[in-house]
């Protein structure tokens, strides 16, 4: 258990009407302890239903746990509640993009887009939805990607090829901008990885700050059957995954090309 | 500690043949759960202890999430920053982990803190 994570709890056990366990919650989420934060953000949420951030986090819990009914029905809560919230229209844009509704997905994703025009992974994701509609605009007004992707999902393939590598871009917030990761079976569990992935990122941005080494630049580690090799890219973090058979050394030539592909994807300098 | 006072312990070994390396500039035993170390070796000016707690926490963070991935036990971690290379390998409760300056011959550091990890049985 982190430290903050039992500084909070011990706030919250203190005081169980402590509007800390928004914190304690996101901070257990992002820490993979994913049913802790769902109790812990549940319990929060019936003692306040009034306030928009409880609603917020109980919805990005119920999308790691993969209910999106929940996670639309909390994310349009927090519009009652507090209209223009850009996390939530953020999150009804993914929803609705994921359901294939790019109208709505456009409608929520631009709203979110005036709120902060800054948040890269919002353009990139609005840029998706725009390439993938129908009524698009001609390929040629798309300057930073001359191969435009119409599904975000397949934004690694020319890079991974066939072989079972797996790429992910998440944003800040952890969610996947583009990337997927296929099991066996066909399921992407794209987001369920990169929740849990995502933290190790945070943690090295706070050793980075306490040891004076700069800027972190790639994170490689071997595990029993994987390789995880990620890096930052835009405001998020880049995974790239890979069977223990895959040379290390392959691993990180293809985290380089997959940062290299989203860095011209977002259409910024790394 | 150990190595820098003449003692010597279960780990002086492998700690003189990894500090060794060059562009090494640390290397420590350290427990995988409190982040204190055990032994080590350091060049004059390395803050052990925060390196120690620090990488030992990423280490940590690396092991659950690449256990709540679905991926297994975490063997060996590497990070590359502007400044510096961090690398730990862990076993039962233990990580060795080395302070490397940016340019540093990783694959060779990465077999001999494996072959390591077998002295921590």
């Amino acid at each position: 258990m982190s430290d903050d994570i039992r500084t909070l709890s011990e706030t919250l056990a203190a005081d169980p009407s402590s509007l800390v366990f928004v914190q304690l919650g996101e901070a257990l989420r992002r820490s993979g302890q994913q049913e802790l934060a769902w109790r812990v953000a549940t319990r929060g949420l019936e003692r306040h239903a009034q306030r928009a951030d409880a609603h917020d986090l109980v919805a990005r819990i119920a999308i790691d746990r993969g209910d999106f009914p929940r996670a639309h029905a909390e994310w349009e809560s927090v519009l009652v509640i507090a209209p223009g919230h850009s996390g939530a229209q953020k999150g009804l844009g993914f929803l609705a993009f994921q359901q294939g509704d790019l109208d709505e997905a456009a409608r929520y994703l631009g709203a979110a887009l005036a709120d902060d025009p800054t948040d890269q992974s919002l353009a990139a994701a609005l840029d998706t939805v725009r390439a993938s509609h129908p009524d698009r605009r001609p390929i040629e007004e798309m300057p930073t990607e001359p191969a435009p992707v119409a599904d975000a999902r397949t934004l690694f393939h020319d890079v991974l090829g066939d072989s079972p590598q797996t790429a992910i871009l998440l944003d800040a917030d952890g969610y996947v901008v583009a990337g997927q990761y296929l099991t066996a079976d066909g399921r992407d569990l794209g987001a369920d990885i990169g929740a849990q992935l995502s933290g190790v990122s945070e943690e090295a941005n706070r050793a980075m700050r306490h040891l004076g080494l700069g800027r972190w630049n790639q994170i490689v580690f071997e595990a029993e059957t994987s390789s995880v090799a990620m890096a930052p890219s835009g405001s998020g973090v880049l995974l790239v995954a890979a069977p223990r058979a895959v040379p290390l050394g392959y691993v990180r030539r293809l985290l380089e090309r997959s940062v290299e592909r989203a860095r011209r994807w977002l259409g910024k300098s790394a | 500690m150990a190595g820098e006072i003449g003692m010597s312990s279960p780990f002086t070994g492998l700690l003189q043949t990894l500090i060794r390396h060059r562009g090494v500039t640390g290397c420590m035993i350290v427990g995988e759960a409190d982040g204190l170390i055990i032994d080590s070796s350091l060049q004059i000016g390395v803050n052990g202890d925060a390196f120690a707690a620090l990488t030992a926490s990423l280490y940590r963070k690396a092991q659950r999430a690449a256990h709540a991935a679905g991926f297994g036990e975490t063997g060996f971690f590497e990070l590359v920053a502007e400044g510096g290379r961090m690398c730990a390998a862990g076993r039962n409760d233990l990580v060795i982990v080395v302070v490397a300056a940016p340019r540093v011959n990783v694959g060779l550091l990465r077999v001999e803190m494996l072959q390591g990890l077998e002295a921590f049985v």
